[in-house]
């Protein structure tokens, strides 16, 4: 495709999508509805391209490569995971025949707990282990440093509110109220989540501004 | 026969899960047996359940993908065939990508002249989307919370410009942003983490609905 064409159809789509500032009248909404919906069929396409070469295609090439393999059980072990994982996705399709729905659960529950397997160990040694060490650790400078002291009890502070805040289970009919202090800690730790979120969402603002700003200047120079 | 399949599925998720766990934390990690003669070995044993597994799941994923994108197919020829003009715009848009990758193999153009384009301009239209829903925050719910929630935020980008005239706000918003944004940000990442820790021990031991009929 030519420099030109691909100009001509970006800046087509580009207004096709702005449109929708102008709302759902008859003819002006219909170019919204089609260029979201070529961009549905196109993102079909690519993720299935990328799938089967970024996927299916390399496992199937490692697994005729002999010399390549990753485990002592051979390259063979690769084909009996690829034709295990077929089957698997054909039980996932049996789901709707009800006999067959015990066998279809025990291959959905093989997918869904090493996923879970992998989130565990993941948030445990990726998230969780990390972050409390870094909250909960004092700066090299807090001895002779009255403020970066403050700063990182501040942290701690603002993290364990923050913790508190969430609530993990429902609370049962009748129970007791939480207590002054309990609901004086939740409050702090609303604050620093409200703060936090509110943060995120100015962020998030400046990167769609950026975005925008960036689309108008292409649209300018193309008219120009 | 639900009761029994509904109890096998459980078996089942929780000895995957347990060897799942089990390999991933011990497997590859010689140091753990106190790199003995032998410790690599059992190391790299204990690291297979894991790897099949894994590689197992990962190519049902694939699959699925598979599936899924068929599905998508499926559904809209339906629909065109019943004169739906989008499904037809889906079915050709789909259909001319694939000839497009096919025909022309590394020209990435075709993603740069309408995927791009599509992206970026919807990312744009979120920023009227942002800015509304703050201005709207206020009048919805108008107590300290929301107050302080717009007031950060309205702290946070007047930080981002760069005018000397603003420097103490931008100092005001990078205390912010150093300190009581990243204790929220630590405590909502330290919640999400709980909560995948939560939610993936109830799936090992079978108590995740989805597979259980």
């Amino acid at each position: 495709m030519t420099e030109q064409t691909m100009a001509i159809v970006s800046f087509v789509l580009t207004l096709m999508v702005f449109s929708y500032v102008l709302g759902d009248l008859p003819l002006i909404g219909v170019l919204y509805r089609t260029a979201i919906f070529i961009f549905v069929g196109m993102t079909a396409a690519f993720t299935l391209v990328v799938t089967y070469e970024g996927l299916i295609l390399p496992y199937l090439q490692d697994s005729q490569d002999t010399s390549a393999s990753w485990t002592t059980l051979g390259a063979s072990a690769d084909i009996y995971i690829f034709f295990t994982a077929l089957l698997f996705a054909l039980l996932l399709l049996l789901k709707p025949v009800r006999p067959l729905t015990w066998l279809t659960n025990s291959a959905l529950a093989v997918v869904i707990v090493v996923g879970a397997s992998v989130a565990v160990v993941g948030a445990l040694s990726g998230t969780l282990f990390p972050l409390l060490g870094a909250t909960i650790a004092l700066p090299e400078n807090s001895a002779t440093e009255f403020s970066a002291l403050l700063e990182s009890l501040l942290l701690f502070v603002g993290t364990m509110t923050g913790l508190f805040y969430f609530h993990y289970q429902v609370r049962a009919t009748g129970a007791p109220q939480p207590s002054r202090l309990g609901q004086g800690l939740r409050h702090i730790g609303k604050a620093f989540i409200v703060t936090a979120l509110g943060a995120i969402y100015a962020s998030t603002i400046l990167s769609s501004l950026t975005i925008l700003t960036e689309r108008i200047s292409f649209l300018f120079q193309f008219g120009a | 026969m639900r009761r029994v399949g509904g109890g096998m599925s459980a078996f089942v998720a929780f000895a995957v899960g347990v060897a799942t766990i089990l390999s991933l934390l011990l497997g590859d990690n010689p140091a753990l047996f106190g790199g003995q003669a032998g410790s690599e070995e059992l190391a790299r044993r204990l690291a297979l359940p894991g790897d099949v597994l894994l590689r197992l799941v990962v190519i049902v994923v694939a699959l699925s993908i598979v599936i899924g994108v068929a599905n998508l197919l499926f559904v809209h020829v339906g629909r065109a065939a019943r004169g739906a003009f989008t499904s037809a715009v889906v079915l050709a848009s789909f259909a001319f990508t694939i000839y497009w990758y096919v025909s022309r193999r590394g020209d990435t153009s075709l993603l740069e002249a309408v995927q791009v384009p599509i992206e970026s301009a919807l990312a744009a239209l979120l920023f009227l989307s942002l800015t509304l829903g703050g201005a709207r925050i206020l009048q919805k719910r108008a107590d300290i919370w929301g107050l302080l929630f717009v007031v950060v935020a309205v702290i946070v980008l007047l930080g981002s410009i760069p005018l000397a005239e603003l420097a103490p706000v931008k100092a005001l918003s990078d205390w912010l942003l150093a300190i009581p944004v990243s204790a929220g940000a630590r405590a909502i990442l330290l919640g999400i983490a709980l909560g995948a820790v939560v939610a993936g021990v109830r799936a090992l031991l079978g108590q995740d609905r989805a597979f259980r009929g």
